[in-house]
């Protein structure tokens, strides 16, 4: 009777980031194109090469780097012209490329100041599920190995209860049974009704974890398609993102 | 043609102004002036800030007073055609040294080691005896006579003063464009880059500074005839901060900027007392160099250049509206 | 002997002065990149308002937390009204730092005149002690400073080692931009060490104030011994402010002893060598 309808609010409500018309520039040099861009409870990857604009379009949507033109909605709110913080205060939880933990930090430091009280994510919860992390818990970040600061960055992003949680090719220079544990730790993620953006360079990887594809060619986003679509279609993998890629 | 427009109004200043207003005013103007290029001239093409600019007009300085007619009884007389190329020569070695230590310094660090450096030399002077003469330093200093007349004559002064700050503005554009001043901007633009290119930072530095030393060292003779004395509180933290101010109001980002920046700054020293408290001066500079920052970083250059394209456009604007209207 | 261990303590009661007004400047840096050219002045209003609220009220100790307050509460207006403005434009920062400096010490100046203060100290902290072991007497405000200084250097080392804020600070300090990513306003941080930073200058105006003397001129003093510290122990590390501080206060006592003439030039000349030799400062990081 009333299903459509309610479908229409739903449409609407489950739209949980949306990028419209994202210009970024380096001083003189235009990096994003009019990116266009909407990001459901389904979780979704952004593929492409090197240099292609991921890290930007991550860096513009944490507001690291400010774009030029186009918004962004977080959760139905314009979150364009907010400083970082409030967008992270606003649920999104940034994992960024290199991962990025702090050098004089202890793993439990890291963990401590980013972890609030009540919330469903806390610190105990980060060691049972990183057993590895408790055991480091005195080390300081720069200490780490590479899954075991990968880890801890998630865990950090995960430690703010986020409703979004963009991950900037995590699986990036990790053996490959660190690569399937972080793919299992992002199904997880997204089974806890935590919104995924995976930027990925490793389309294998990405794709065992996502529902849905976002492919990135010259600063724009060209296309969007299901997961299963773009597995199956050799042809699509060479013509976007190059043999190198799908065959690593 | 430009420069003519200039150099005629320049020349004949002193045949329009009085004594006052031609010594007090243009002249110091012109002689600060010459040494805030010095320090504009690194900031704009070296990117560095050296707060050691005064150190080196300062040691060209002690160098005229000491080998020089003076009547405190320290030094030696040498004539003047010795002395000047001595000072000159003391003031450039002085600025390669400091660009050695200065080396791998950039931004506030850089600016942090000279003003340690020009701080020590300032305490340097109060304590040595035998080439500086303590915290008393130099008086009754005269500057040379030519052919009947002193260098120290009003008009004289000025003229001396005129040309020696176009033969530095003229020298530092020509820097600017040679091999070693391109080399000098590259380290500016992307020092880490030069670095790994294996292009060795130092030279260009160094040069740098050292030519700096030219240019300040000038400023310096002119100083220490223009003042007739020379002590450790010309070389102190007062005139370092006032040299810097006269080239952050001027404008860091082009070497003329001093010129303009002197301007203001000893219009105001000499005004101040009919604007507010003579006693309140540093209040008055301090915030006009507040506001300079906040509003014009670029200073007072930028703000005279930026009018002046905005008059051009218009200019251009109107004429073309002008043309239009008689055609139609 | 007996000279060269009174020579000694003055190094070490320089020191400690020293260490005081160097680890606010330090901690600013570290955290900011901002190099506080005003930081000096801070000091001479902290010393100022400590002499005028001790000769008010007769405490020693109020004075030396109102110097505290009233130059952390500047230094804060000062972060949040003009420098906070220019993050990140470091030259801009030094050069709007200098020129309150000059506005701050010209007020100053017309406030509290050209006259020397200082600051009426309470009875136990008048005369001095004859030291066990050492033989010799020392004044009490010089021995309370020294431990005032080692208090507040363990206290310092406490907080940004081991509290929440201090981990908040040293991630600050490692990657500012993913701190903020992690939801902390880095603007108000800013403001809340600036302060911290300032009173601890404001202090150690108080407290040079009560041990030596304060008039127009002492906060460029500090000024310059706080650049030379840090240059030497390296910029924005507490440890470095701490062993920068003892060498330049011993060198310089040391040298006004025994080479009265070039004393100072000698602290500069140790300068200049470690910053031909480790350019970053003894215990400073490297940049890269
Ligand atoms: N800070 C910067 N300044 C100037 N240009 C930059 C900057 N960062 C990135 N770029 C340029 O912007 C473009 C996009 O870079 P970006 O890092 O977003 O790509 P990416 O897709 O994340 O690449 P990768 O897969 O290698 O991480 C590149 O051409 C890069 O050279
Ligand atoms: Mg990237």
């Amino acid at each position: 009777m009333s299903g459509a309808s309610t479908s229409v609010v739903e449409m609407a409500t489950d739209s949980v980031l949306d990028i419209t018309n994202l210009d970024l520039h380096y001083g003189s040099s235009h990096v994003l194109h009019q990116v266009n861009l909407s990001v459901s409870h389904k979780p979704l990857s952004i593929l492409g090469r090197n240099g292609m604009g991921k890290t930007s379009l991550c860096q513009a949507i944490m507001g690291l780097h400010r774009h030029s033109a186009g918004n962004i909605r977080f959760c139905g709110r314009e979150i364009g012209a907010m400083p970082p913080e409030q967008r992270a205060q606003a649920g999104l939880a940034y994992v960024p490329q290199g991962r990025r933990v702090f050098r004089s930090l202890t793993v439990d430091e890291h963990l401590q100041i980013v972890e609030r009280s009540g919330a469903a994510w806390n610190r105990e919860r980060v060691y049972d599920t990183f057993p590895r992390l408790a055991e480091r818990r005195r080390n300081l970040g720069d200490r780490l190995s590479g899954g075991e600061q990968q880890m801890l960055a998630i865990s950090r992003a995960l430690l703010l209860n986020p409703r979004l949680i963009l991950l900037d090719e995590p699986t990036e220079g990790l053996a490959p049974t660190i690569v399937d544990d972080v793919v299992t730790l992002i199904t997880n993620i997204v089974e806890e009704g935590i919104a995924v953006v995976l930027v990925e360079q490793n389309m294998h990887a990405a794709l065992q974890a996502v529902d849905e594809v976002a492919i990135m060619v010259g600063g724009q986003v060209v296309d969007v398609l299901p997961s299963e679509q773009l597995a199956s279609d050799s042809e699509l993998q060479n013509h976007y993102l190059g043999l190198d890629l799908v065959n690593n | 043609m430009k420069a003519g427009f200039l150099a005629l109004p320049l020349i004949a200043l002193p045949f329009v102004l009085n004594d006052f207003w031609l010594t007090q005013i243009a002249t110091r103007a012109l002689i600060l002036g010459i040494t805030a290029l010095s320090l504009s001239f690194l900031a704009t093409y070296l990117g560095v800030v050296s707060f050691a600019q005064i150190t080196l007009a300062g040691i060209a300085g002690y160098t005229i007073a000491y080998f020089g007619p003076n009547t405190v009884g320290v030094g030696i007389k040498l004539p003047f055609w010795v002395s000047i190329p001595a000072a000159l020569l003391f003031s450039v070695t002085a600025g390669a040294l400091i660009g050695y230590i200065a080396r791998r310094s950039r931004g506030i660090y850089a600016i942090m080691i000279t003003l340690a450096i020009g701080v020590a030399f300032f305490y340097f002077t109060r304590q040595n005896y035998a080439v500086f003469n303590g915290w008393t330093g130099f008086s009754g200093i005269t500057a040379p006579v030519v052919a009947g007349t002193s260098l120290r004559d009003p008009s004289t002064l000025y003229f001396l003063s005129l040309a020696t700050a176009a033969i530095a503005v003229v020298l530092v554009s020509l820097f600017a464009r040679a091999p070693l001043g391109l080399a000098i901007q590259a380290v500016r633009d992307a020092p880490s880059r030069v670095m790994a290119l294996g292009i060795p930072v130092t030279t260009p530095v160094v040069a740098a500074f050292a030519f700096s030393g030219l240019i300040a060292g000038g400023g310096g003779i002119l100083n220490v005839w223009y003042q007739e004395r020379i002590s450790s509180f010309s070389v102190g933290l007062g005139p370092i901060i006032d040299v810097l101010i006269i080239a952050v109001i001027g404008g860091l980002r082009h070497p003329l900027g001093a010129f303009l920046g002197a301007i203001v700054f000893v219009l105001l020293d000499t005004f101040a007392v009919d604007l507010i408290d003579r006693d309140r001066f540093n209040t008055l500079i301090g915030m006009v160099l507040l506001i300079i920052v906040m509003v014009a970083p670029n200073g007072l250059q930028q703000l005279a250049a930026d009018a002046v394209a905005k008059l051009r456009a218009k200019e251009h604007q109107s004429g073309k509206s002008a043309r239009i209207k008689t055609n139609t | 002997m007996r000279l060269f261990l009174i020579v000694t303590l003055n190094g070490l009661t320089l020191a400690a002065l020293y260490f005081l007004a160097a680890s606010g400047f330090s901690l600013i840096f570290g955290l900011m990149r901002t190099v506080n050219m005003a930081h000096g002045a801070l000091l001479l209003l902290g010393g100022y308002v400590g002499y005028d609220v001790v000769e008010l009220t007769g405490s020693w100790m109020l004075g030396i937390a109102c110097g505290g307050l009233a130059a952390a509460l500047a230094g804060a207006a000062v972060q949040a009204g003009i420098l906070g403005w220019m993050q990140g434009d470091e030259l801009r920062q030094t050069l709007a730092s200098i020129a309150i400096s000059i506005v701050l010490a010209d007020l100053m100046l017309w406030y509290w005149g050209g006259i020397t203060y200082q600051v009426s100290l309470p009875d136990i902290l008048s005369g001095g002690q004859k030291l066990p072991l050492l033989g010799v007497g020392y004044a009490n405000i010089r021995l309370a400073l020294m431990a005032f200084a080692v208090v507040v250097g363990v206290m310092l080392w406490f907080l940004i080692q081991r509290t929440r804020f201090g981990a908040v600070i040293r991630a600050g300090v490692d990657d500012q931009d993913m701190l903020r990513a992690l939801g902390f306003p880095i603007g108000r941080i800013f403001i809340a060490v600036f302060a911290l930073g300032s009173a601890l200058a404001g202090m150690a105006g108080v407290i040079a104030a009560s041990a030596l003397s304060i008039s127009p001129g002492t906060d460029l003093q500090f000024l310059l011994s706080s650049l030379v510290v840090v240059i030497v122990g390296g910029m924005g590390s507490i440890g470095g402010a701490a062993l920068g501080a003892l060498l330049v206060g011993l060198a310089e006592q040391y040298g006004l002893a025994y080479a009265p003439t070039y004393g100072v030039v000698f602290t500069f000349g140790i300068m200049v060598l470690i910053l031909a030799v480790r350019p970053q400062g003894l215990m400073g990081r490297s940049e890269q």
